[in-house]
């Protein structure tokens, strides 16, 4: 029998080819990175004229360095979750859910987040309150 | 194309003359680089117009959802400064810039990716964050899930 002779072709890709390829896989790789979304947590913060006049009724939480204080008494942040559904616990209306958090100038960020995370767990509606403005009257000026 | 020559008023010969026809082909390997280089120049252009060069570490949360895209980002890095969408701004300009990239967009539409660095103080991102609430913008906190 006869061996059938078999054709061996050298078939080189065509290398005008090579850039379109690169150049798609340029796109893909950026398209990907794009579209990666960020995450996060939305909140909610009433607009100072909605505030209820009654302030003094509203729960209090005050922010340190490392602090944290609910209604005057200073908690260790463990015990602050429980403290303050009990505190909570009751209010349906809410204006009496309204916990107002004043933090001091030097507290962190991660700080204040893991608090209003923790209140906004309990049911509470978060406002902040910033340090009111004080007008100094320069003596002989 | 022919010429005809005519030798002594009377046509007796004809003769062919090729014209010579260069080829010029754009090539086709430069189109390649053409498109890359091109490419290289709007994806640094639109760097400009993000904050993905700026530093800043997220703070940790336990309950993170993911946000869809929004407008505008405002965002504090690790030396207290502000940017909104990218550009530096004063503290005082927060609120005018935010509102102008708003403008009118609806309710829902009015999101605010408010990335802090994690070790940045009250008494930056407060200031911040009233601005935010002024305009009417949907805060919404960039965080990382907490590892524990």
């Amino acid at each position: 029998m006869r061996e059938r002779r078999r054709n061996k072709l050298m078939v080189e890709p065509p290398s005008s080819a090579t850039g379109d390829i690169a150049f798609n896989l340029i796109v893909f790789f950026l398209v990907c990175a794009s579209v990666q979304p960020d995450s996060g947590r939305q909140q909610t913060l009433p607009r100072s004229e909605q505030e209820s006049e009654e302030q003094s009724e509203n729960i209090e939480v005050q922010l340190g360095r490392n602090t944290v204080m609910l209604n005057g008494n200073v908690l260790r942040q463990e015990d602050f979750d429980a403290a303050l559904k009990r505190a909570l616990t009751g209010k349906t209306r809410d204006e009496d859910r309204v916990v107002v958090v004043k933090s001091k100038a030097d507290t962190p960020y991660y700080h204040w987040v893991t608090v209003t995370e923790m209140i906004e767990s309990a049911g509470g509606i978060i406002t902040i309150q910033t340090e009111e403005e004080q007008q100094v009257v320069v003596p002989g000026g | 194309m022919y010429l005809v020559a005519d030798v002594g008023g009377e046509t007796n010969r004809q003769m062919k003359v090729k014209r010579r026809s260069s080829q010029a082909d754009v090539p086709s390997m430069a189109m390649g680089d053409i498109a890359f280089n091109l490419l290289i120049f709007f994806v640094i252009l639109a760097r400009a117009q993000d904050d993905s060069h700026l530093q800043w570490q997220p703070a940790a949360a336990e309950e993170i959802n993911a946000q869809g895209t929004a407008k505008v980002s405002v965002l504090i890095d690790n030396d207290n400064k502000y940017y909104v969408n990218g550009q530096q701004v004063g503290a005082s300009q927060i609120a005018g810039e935010v509102d102008a990239l708003l403008g009118d967009a609806p309710a829902g539409e009015r999101i605010v990716l408010f990335k802090v660095h994690r070790e940045a103080q009250a008494l930056y991102f407060e200031p911040a964050i009233e601005a935010i609430s002024e305009v009417g913008g949907d805060l919404v906190h960039v965080l990382e899930k907490s590892q524990d």
